[in-house]
Parts: structure tokens; C-alpha cells; sequence
């Protein structure tokens, strides 16, 4: 065995370039400067963005930074939850809508009824959305494919039929989360408070890829015979996909209760389990931009096709927009999905495929 | 047979491994030395990857031990082993296609590290200093077999031939003490037997490993193995030197076909129809 | 007893409708492995191109069954060669979210189309008012259609995948994509009968409800459809006869839990509540999975080592 001197050695000997090395580690090395130099631009782009939004944006009040930008930061958080149990981890759990909603109601009820201060009940939810990601990875282990989506997809039904039932014999219609703290009821404020947790989100799960454990549930999703060959505990990895797919999903969900001002049972419903995997389907599955570009393709494009004045006049035609905006948000999804069937994300890969082949062209290979 | 001589790695004694009502291996007893190279033949169906899926954990015997130096192993879950030092190779190779190949060797070490989730969020500290030492690690493993121009290329994408050195790398990486090896030959063409032959021997003197060989190729287990055990519908038929068992004209006939015992024997193959070897 | 009895049939009769879906769904995902969440939309515009011949033109019912199913062969058609085709190569998490895209699609069509739809609208049949009367026990005539051609399309099913050569080729092709390929089957034909099936069974399915329920709209499959889900998983996705129990199953539970739990309280708590029968159907189909993870007449799932 080496010493550890001589290893010593050997990684600083990594970090240069020796002679003769080929161009394309250099490029490598360089490339992970620039993703963090692509962070920092993108660190800078969120911090401005209101501004320069509002520039663009600012002549249509159904484009309000607050009913887009934010409610898209808190979608980008839930579909990086589902990313990292459903495409890097390969469990097609449709069970996040439950935490989603389970979480809201959580922190609404802490926060207005019994009047815990909003950071005590921020963190309740979450460590509640994690406890309940145990229960349900618990049948994960059992259960699989087609089975565990539709299994889970009954958790969110279940789910949300009981948060209904509360709000039911309760006599609301739906959970108004008040005693907000003051300076989230701005809407800047909020939007800030929700990048900066994004970005916060953003590099933890990146580094979390990277490290030992993304690479296990890397592992089990290629194969999980080989992965137990190699000492990955696939209970042990499948169970903690869970419960970091349900305590970001669960912090997902409390910032929406904020966001919103109420909490709905309709937020663990089918129809939020289908956003939540359509962003990470139209993104691309286990991509960290993927996530960021499904959260705007599925909260971005309604608001926009919502925006086109209806009726619309097309030379002697006339169509009634306002009827037609699902069904062309269908249609731009099934196009989407025919011509990027492994994500939006894809399209990165092209372009560095664009990069790698210019470069081979000019470069001593 | 002495087992003072040299020292006992893996102590398979009565497996048994029934499937419903068939007896796939039945009472099995096997000795494997430090450093041995053996080899595990035998027709199709004679139950040579159940010991091995037995000894990786995969399947759970009906009856038996197995002891790996000194330790039952039946006892253990099977992503325990990996930490024990036995590492091992899938007939159909099994990488972790969207990952690269270094990243492949670098998971290989999963059992060696340490770091979780709370240190696995953070870009600094014991995980990725853990992480840069593994990933040296594989890198040596690599230039060990001749692998490290394709460290970064998607281990999908790859050559069968190259999958199959990746399978090994990935094996090898910890420098286990007991390496299973599922048809190393398959898929090689006969040029390159030797070759195989040569670095088979050469990864045994290097890291100092048995291995554990499932062949079908008699050439390569005659050039490579120190010794051999050819099974039977589950039973062991006879065990011993390569050069002995193997040209057993009873062994040969019975369960490599009259035409292939021939031609191990020297003897030029006959018209007949021989039984299939497979 | 005799309410008991009662309670029975719908559950049967309902469970039938649930397990006519479940039957088209798994037929598809068997044959194809897209999960076909577009399956209400179909249904739903196939009956409402009924409910608009009716309506409009003024046809005898029963003519406009006939012309419904024909047009519910040329959607699968359709389907197949402009929707099926495109996706055959992506990802099954990616058909699956494109059949829910489809679904849009094919709703909004139908709402440009026949705008009147968009809110529920009288399905008038001639099965309207008709009831049978045995020892009490009341069998409405559209109970009954439901029933027999249940039974009928069921038979008519198992017939055409064992004794015809397309079935066969069917069975086939679930097994083994590629296999099927090289024994020279025309897989492409095979995808087209499929789809075309499957739609011929949605629509039937649609007027069916439609006729049971007197009402049609855009959007009334979508309830269904859920549980027509959860049927085909309870009987393992794997199985026609599977699915179609499954869908029974679903339909006796939910009617019987309706019945047992109907205006009672457990404290303060309205268990007669619909929400807390979906809650028990989920929770049992999740026990039932936890025990049978391949569902019940699905085959196990083995890890090849």
C-alpha cells in the first residue's frame, strides 16, 4: 500500500497538467469551473430577475412576479424532490402530492391555530414530510413499477380525501394560514426568501448527487444486483430517497401555504402529482436543470397561453383561446416529449456534444 | 487433502439449494485457498452460478455453511460481503451504464467509504476528501488494466471487450481477497485466450487473490487454473489438478461431448455426433 | 337482506363498468406498456359523438351505437398511427405523462367540437324507465345490458386471444417485443387491432355509463377512471380475466361501503362521507398490494441473477 506521502504525491500530481496529458481532461478540469462560474451567473440572474421582470412583464397584472416567479421557484423545489426519488433513484413513487399537502396543513395549523411562531412550524412540517416518507418507502420495498406508482398515487387520494374531511368538519372550504410573519407578506421579500432556499436546495442536492450516496441510488437504479454486489444496502438507500424526496417536497408545500395564504386539500390531489411528474418528464429525469426547466415549462407556459387575448383574431378566423389553452398546453407537452424524450435537459447535452466536437476539430487530439 | 499447507479462505461445506422441488446443488463441499486460482465447471445447469450467487448472497441455500476466512457468510445479507472481500464479476457484465467507468470503480468502493448524507450535501470536508482518495484509487485500478483512456466515457457506450475489463476493474478495486469470476471467457475471442490466461495470473500475483473461475472454456481453465471441480446436477464429479481431472476420459465423455474430449486428449474428433455442450 | 342484495348488483353491475376499463387498459399496457391515462378522454369523446347523433340527426340508438363504434375504431386508429407511433421509443415514464397530455388534447378538441358538452347533458336511451322485478329484487334494464355484454365481450375476448391468430400474436408480443418480430409477425398490424380494441371497448364502456347514468359530458369518465386503475393493478396488470375481477372487486366495495357507512358517525366524524370511502378502498388495494406486490392475478416479479 502506498504511503501516505506517495498519495499525497499522486493527487497533487492530478491537479497540474502533465505533459502529454490529452486536451480533453484539461477541457474537463475546466468544465468544472465553469459550472461553478454558471452557478455564480445564475446566483446573479435570480437576484436581478425581479427587476428585469419586471421590465418585460410588467404591463399584465396576470404576470405579477408573485403569481409566476415564485409559485415556479416553489414548483422547481418540488420537482427536484421527485427527481431525486423518481430519476435518480428509479422509484416510481407518485406519492409526493400527499407530503406536498400533509405539510401545508401542518404548518397552518401549528402557525394559525395554535400559534407557534412560523419557523417552529416550517420546521415541523418538514420533519413530519420526512417521518412520512419512511411510511411510505416502507411499501416501496415490497412493491414496484407500475404497481408502486399506482399504490402511491392512492396514498395521495387518500391524503387529500382526509385533509378534506378536516376542512370539512371544520366548516372551511379550504386552511387560511394567517399570522404570517410581516415581512414575507411583500411580495419581493417572499420572492427572495424562496430563491435564496432554492439555491440553498439546488446546492445541496447538486453535491448530494455527486457524493457517495447519489452515486448508491445511481447504482441501484442501472442495476441492483450489482449494486448489493458492490456493498450498497438498497433498503437503506431506497428508504433515505424517500424521506429526502418527502422533506423537500414537505418544505415545498409549506412555502406554497405561505405563498398562497391557504392551504387546499387539492394540493394532494391528481392533479398535483401529474405537475409534479411532468416537470421532472419535460425536464429531464435525474437533472438538476431539468427540474428547474420542467418547474417553468409546467408553471410558466399555463400562465402564458392564459395570457393570449381571447378571441383571438387570425385573419378571418377567430379562436376562442380561453377554451383551447389546455389543449394546446397538451399539444406543446406531446411535442415536447416526441422530440425530447429524455428531457428539455437534453438540450444541454447537445450543446456541450457541440462544444466537445468543435473543440476536437481545433485541438491536438 | 491438507489443509495446513496453505491457508483456507472459503469453506463451502454441505450447500444444498433446492428450487421448489429441484435440487440444484446438492451437499456441496468445496476448499479454496489464499491466492488459488480455481476453477468451477461442469454442463449447463449443473448448478456452478448457484454456488456462486450462494456465495455473493443473492440466493439463500436450503442447507449448508460457508465460511470466508473464517467467517460464515450465510448469515450475512449479501451487500455485507462486498466489505468482507469478495468481489465478483456478472456473466453479462452489469455496469452501471449511465455512469462512466471511473465512476463505476469509484462505486465499487461504496463498502471502503464512509460518508452519508450529511456529509455527503457539503463540497468540502471527510466526503469529498474520502471521494478524491477513492477516486486515485480507481484510477490505479484502471491503469492496472489497461482502462484509463476510457475513465471518463459513459460505460454504456463501450466495446463488449472493454464492459468486461470494466467488470473486472470494478472487482478488483478493493483489493479483495476472493474475486468470483462468471465466464471470463465469454465473449473472448479465441486469439485473445491467452492473453486473458496471462492477465488473469498476472491480477492473482499482483494483488495476491484467489479467484474463483465458472468456465466453460476448457483451454483457459487447463492454462490457468490451479485447481479444478467439475459438477454435475448439483453433485461434485471429481476435483483436482487441471491436467488430471481434465483428461479423465470419464469426466471428458460424460459432460464435454465425445468430439471436444478428443480433442483434449489429442485425439482427432470423430464423425459422431457429440452431446451438446451446452 | 333484500337492500343487502340490492346493494350487491349495482356493485356488480358498477364493478362490470370499472372492469370493462381495466379490460381495455391492461389490453393495452400488455401489449404495448403504455399506461393509458388518455382511456376516459376516449371513451368520452367516443360517447359523445353518440350523444351528438342522437341529438342532432335524430338516429334510432341503436344506429348510432353502431356508427359510434366504427368511429370508436377509426380514433384507434388514428390514435395508433398519430400518437402511438411517435412515443413507441421513449422512455415508459414518458408515454405515460404523453397519454395524459393526449388526454388534454383529446378534451379540448371535443370541447371546440361540441362545445355543449363541457357541462353534463341528458343521455337519452330507450333503457330509460325500464325495470325488472324479481321477488322484490329490482334490476333496472340497463343493469342488465351491462351485465350480458360484460359477460359477452369478456367471452368474445378470451375467444380472440387464444383461438385467432392476431390474439395469439397479441399474447405474444407481451411477452417478447422482439421475439414476435422475428417469428415475422407484423407487429405494426398487431399495435394497429390493439389500439383499435381498445378504443371499441372505451367507447362501449362510455355508453354504457353514459346510458346508466343518463348523463354525458366531457369530463364524466374522469372519475372513473381512477378506480378503473386500480382495478386492473389490484388484478396484477397482467391478466384480462385479472382485470376484469379487479374492476368487480372495486365497484362491490365501493357500493357496500356506501351502503354499510351511510349516515353514520364515529364521534364527531361523518364516516358516511365520500372522502372516507375512497380512503378505505385506497387502503385496502394498498394491504393488498403490500401482501401480493404483483397484485392478484399477476405474475411475481423475479429478479433474474
Amino acid at each position: 500500500m502506498a504511503s501516505k506521502h506517495a498519495r499525497e504525491q499522486e493527487l497533487a500530481s492530478l491537479d497540474s497538467v502533465q505533459p502529454g496529458e490529452s486536451r480533453a481532461s484539461l477541457l474537463q478540469r475546466l468544465s468544472t469551473w465553469r459550472i461553478g462560474l454558471a452557478g455564480l451567473v445564475g446566483i446573479i440572474l435570480v437576484a436581478l430577475l425581479p427587476t428585469i421582470y419586471d421590465q418585460i412583464f410588467g404591463f399584465s397584472s396576470g404576470f405579477e412576479l408573485h403569481n409566476s416567479v415564485t409559485m415556479i421557484a416553489i414548483l422547481a423545489i418540488a420537482a427536484l424532490a421527485q427527481n431525486v426519488l423518481t430519476g435518480t433513484a428509479a422509484q416510481p413513487s407518485l406519492g409526493n402530492a400527499a407530503f406536498f399537502g400533509v405539510s401545508a396543513y401542518i404548518l397552518t395549523w401549528l402557525v394559525s391555530d395554535l400559534n407557534q411562531p412560523f419557523w417552529v412550524g416550517i420546521i415541523v412540517a418538514v420533519l413530519a414530510s420526512a417521518a412520512l416518507g419512511i411510511i411510505v418507502g416502507g411499501p416501496a420495498l415490497r412493491i414496484s413499477g407500475a404497481h408502486l406508482a399506482i399504490a402511491t398515487l392512492g396514498l395521495v387520494v387518500i391524503a387529500g380525501a382526509l385533509l378534506n374531511l378536516w376542512d370539512t368538519t371544520a366548516g372551511r372550504q379550504n386552511y387560511d394560514l394567517s399570522n404570517i410573519p410581516d415581512f414575507l407578506t411583500d411580495d419581493h421579500a417572499l420572492y427572495y426568501f424562496v430563491a435564496a432556499i432554492l439555491v440553498i436546495v439546488i446546492f445541496l442536492v447538486y453535491h448530494l448527487l455527486r457524493a457517495r450516496v447519489g452515486r448508491a441510488w445511481i447504482a441501484l437504479r442501472d442495476d441492483e444486483t450489482a449494486a448489493e454486489a458492490f456493498g450498497i444496502n438498497l433498503t437503506k438507500y431506497k428508504v433515505q430517497a424517500f424521506v429526502i424526496s418527502a422533506a423537500l417536497t414537505g418544505l415545498a408545500g409549506a412555502l406554497w401555504a405561505t405563498w398562497a395564504t391557504t392551504a387546499s386539500s387539492s394540493m394532494s390531489s391528481l392533479d398535483q402529482t401529474i405537475a409534479f411528474l411532468t416537470m421532472i418528464i419535460v425536464g429531464g429525469l435525474g437533472s438538476i436543470s431539468g427540474s428547474i426547466l420542467g418547474a417553468i415549462f409546467v408553471g410558466f407556459l399555463p400562465i402564458l397561453l392564459g395570457q393570449l387575448p381571447s378571441p383571438l383574431a387570425l385573419g378571418s378566423v377567430q379562436l376562442q383561446v380561453s377554451t383551447l389553452t389546455t389543449g394546446v398546453y397538451g399539444l406543446l407537452l406531446l411535442l415536447a416529449l416526441i422530440f425530447f424524450p429524455s428531457g428539455l435537459s437534453s438540450l444541454g447535452g447537445i450543446g456541450s456534444n457541440l462544444v466537445r466536437r468543435v473543440n476536437k476539430r481545433g485541438g491536438t487530439q | 487433502m491438507s489443509e495446513t499447507a496453505t491457508t483456507s479462505l472459503l469453506d463451502i461445506r454441505g450447500l444444498t439449494v433446492r428450487f421448489g422441488g429441484l435440487v440444484a446443488i446438492n451437499a456441496l463441499d468445496l476448499h479454496i485457498s489464499e491466492g488459488e486460482i480455481f476453477a468451477l465447471v461442469g454442463p449447463n445447469g449443473a448448478g456452478k452460478t448457484t454456488a456462486l450467487n450462494c456465495i455473493s448472497g443473492l440466493i439463500k441455500p436450503s442447507a449448508g455453511s460457508i465460511q470466508f476466512a473464517g467467517q460464515e457468510l450465510l448469515t450475512q445479507p449479501a451487500y455485507k460481503r462486498a466489505a468482507l472481500g469478495i468481489g465478483r464479476t456478472f456473466q453479462h457484465v452489469q455496469l452501471f451504464t449511465s455512469m462512466s467507468v471511473l465512476d463505476n470503480v469509484l462505486t465499487a468502493q461504496h463498502a471502503q467509504l464512509r460518508a452519508g448524507i450529511l456529509t455527503g450535501i457539503l463540497p468540502f470536508g471527510p466526503s469529498k476528501r474520502e471521494d478524491a482518495r477513492a477516486r486515485a484509487h480507481a484510477r490505479e485500478t484502471l491503469a492496472l488494466l489497461g482502462l484509463t483512456q476510457y475513465a471518463e466515457q459513459p460505460a454504456g457506450t463501450l466495446p463488449f471487450g472493454v464492459q468486461k475489463l470494466v467488470g473486472v476493474a470494478r472487482a478488483l478495486v478493493l483489493r479483495p481477497r476472493l474475486v468470483l469470476l462468471d465466464e471470463p471467457a465469454a465473449g473472448v475471442p479465441p486469439p485473445e485466450m491467452d492473453e486473458l490466461a496471462h492477465k488473469l495470473r498476472a491480477w492473482r500475483d499482483e494483488i495476491g487473490t484467489a479467484l474463483l473461475l465458472i468456465e466453460h472454456n476448457m483451454p483457459l481453465v487447463q492454462a490457468v487454473s490451479d485447481r479444478v471441480c467439475v459438477l454435475d446436477y448439483g453433485s461434485k464429479l471429481a476435483e483436482g489438478e487441471p491436467q488430471t481431472v481434465l483428461s479423465d476420459p470419464a469426466v471428458l465423455e460424460a459432460y464435454l461431448g465425445r468430439a471436444a474430449s478428443q480433442q483434449m486428449t489429442g485425439q482427432t474428433p470423430t464423425q459422431e455426433v457429440s452431446h451438446a455442450e451446452n | 337482506m333484500l337492500a343487502f342484495l340490492q346493494v350487491v348488483i349495482a356493485g356488480l353491475v358498477t364493478g362490470s363498468l370499472y372492469g370493462l376499463l381495466a379490460l381495455g387498459i391492461v389490453l393495452i399496457y400488455r401489449t404495448t406498456g403504455v399506461l393509458n391515462f388518455a382511456y376516459g378522454a376516449i371513451a368520452a369523446l367516443c360517447t359523445g359523438f353518440c350523444f351528438i347523433l342522437i341529438t342532432g340527426p335524430h338516429l334510432n340508438f341503436w344506429l348510432a351505437l353502431v356508427l359510434t363504434l366504427l368511429f370508436a375504431l377509426v380514433i384507434g386508429v388514428i390514435l395508433e398511427r398519430g400518437f402511438a407511433r411517435p412515443v413507441l421509443h421513449t422512455p415508459v415514464f414518458t408515454k405515460a405523462i404523453a397519454t395524459l397530455a393526449l388526454a388534454l388534447v383529446l378534451e379540448t378538441i371535443g370541447l371546440a367540437i361540441w362545445p355543449q358538452l363541457a357541462s353534463p347533458q341528458h343521455f337519452l336511451t330507450p333503457f330509460e324507465g325500464k325495470a325488472l322485478n324479481l321477488h322484490g329484487l329490482y334490476f333496472s334494464a340497463i343493469d342488465l345490458v351491462i351485465l350480458v355484454v360484460t359477460a359477452l365481450l369478456m367471452l368474445g375476448l378470451h375467444l380472440f386471444l387464444s383461438r385467432t391468430r392476431q390474439g395469439i400474436a397479441m399474447r405474444a408480443m407481451a411477452d417478447n417485443l422482439a421475439a414476435t418480430r422475428l417469428m415475422g409477425a407484423s407487429v405494426g398490424r398487431i399495435f394497429l387491432v390493439v389500439w383499435a380494441l381498445s378504443a371499441l371497448v372505451a367507447a362501449l364502456c362510455g355508453v354504457l355509463l353514459a346510458s346508466q347514468q343518463e348523463m354525458v359530458s366531457l369530463q364524466f369518465m374522469d372519475p372513473v377512471l381512477l378506480l378503473a386503475f386500480v382495478g386492473a393493478v389490484l388484478g396484477g396488470l397482467d391478466s384480462l380475466p385479472g382485470a376484469l375481477i379487479g374492476g368487480i372487486l372495486i365497484g362491490l366495495a365501493d357500493n357496500i361501503l356506501g351502503f354499510v357507512l351511510a349516515g353514520h358517525t364515529l364521534g364527531p366524524l361523518n364516516i358516511s362521507d365520500p372522502g372516507i370511502r375512497e380512503t378505505l378502498i385506497f387502503g385496502g388495494f394498498v394491504l393488498v398490494l403490500l401482501f401480493r406486490p404483483q397484485g392478484l392475478w399477476g405474475r411475481a416479479l423475479l429478479r433474474r441473477v
